[in-house]
């Protein structure tokens, strides 16, 4: 490995620690290699004399990161006194009927919100079916010789189909971010059930 | 050699590298090595202690074409030295209380 080639390493190696920190210990390791470059040994020498760069990362990162505070790991794992697992099973019909209320209550703000998707959706629908109405209409009002009602149906069809055009993007806009809405708020929950799994 | 052991001598060693005259990184390790292992990363820390610490001071000076600094130590330095010297009976008289325990065994 060159000079070059380890510092780059050392320097993306440390990329999110504070910066001065960083290029004080970058060109500090530059030193070093020069030195012993100096000293007469060959580049790759003198880069393989300060060890493997993953070595000098972790220990760097080790150094150069507060110290973590005492994690749950060292606190004594928390088994419930008997007097709250009586309760806990007493008050059952209690919080169990407030869970499931509470949740069904989500569960129904979740279909409306779809409910007025679904209705936006359905406008859009009425509306591109409109425009083909309206220029049906054109073509029979002008072959009866009506003239000037024809216009006003183009005109009619015209705005139809710059409404649902314009209905057409905001609907699947909105029917996307809700999709992704929901995939993130199920993960984030799936999460937090897996971390308490883990911390078991 | 135990880690917490090594790392109180390893500060005492580096400043007694630089005791005589000011030194760089590389020299300070050539020189300790027929002593006690020394890797860069942990010179630095070292170095880095000691300079927060007032026990020395730096400065880059020109070297052949490149950049390289000098640590020079201060007088909080050599006090650091010559306060271990009169820890060193002390350690000696404990050293020699561990000696006399395995003779008993």
């Amino acid at each position: 490995m060159t000079k070059q080639e380890f510092l780059t390493q050392l320097q993306n190696g440390l990329s999110g620690l504070p910066q001065s920190g960083v290029d004080e210990r970058v060109s500090f390791y530059g030193e070093m290699i020069d030195d012993r470059v100096e000293e007469g040994m060959s580049e790759e020498e003198a880069v393989a004399g300060i060890g493997a760069v993953d070595d000098v990362i972790s220990q760097t990162v080790a150094e150069m990161t507060p110290a973590k505070p005492i994690e749950p790991s060292v606190i004594p794992r928390r088994t419930l006194p008997l007097w709250q697992l009586i309760l806990i099973i007493l008050g059952f019909p209690l919080w169990f009927s407030l869970l499931a209320a509470a949740a069904a209550v989500i569960l129904s703000l979740y279909v409306v919100i779809w409910a007025l998707i679904i209705s936006l959706w359905a406008f859009e629908l009425s509306a591109a079916v409109g425009v083909f109405a309206c220029a049906a209409c054109v073509v029979i009002l002008w072959a009866s010789g009506k003239l000037l009602p024809g216009l006003a149906m183009l005109g009619a069809a015209l705005f139809l189909a710059g409404l649902s055009i314009l209905l057409f993007f905001a609907c699947v806009g909105i029917s996307k971010e809700t999709v992704i809405l929901t995939k993130k708020a199920v993960l984030s929950l799936g999460r937090r059930f897996i971390r308490r799994e883990n911390s078991k | 050699m135990d880690i917490q052991l090594k790392r109180g001598f390893l500060e005492i060693c580096v400043l007694a590298a630089i005791k005589n005259e000011d030194s760089y990184g590389y020299r300070i390790i050539k020189d300790l090595k027929p002593y006690i292992e020394l890797s860069e990363s942990t010179l630095y820390t070292i170095l880095k202690r000691l300079e927060s610490g007032g026990l020395l001071t730096v400065r880059t000076a020109e070297h052949d074409g490149r950049l390289r600094k000098y640590y020079h130590i201060t007088e909080a330095g050599l006090r650091r030295i010559e306060d271990f010297k009169a820890e060193w009976k002390e350690l000696i008289s404990i050293y020699q209380f561990v000696i006399k325990e395995d003779h008993h065994d």
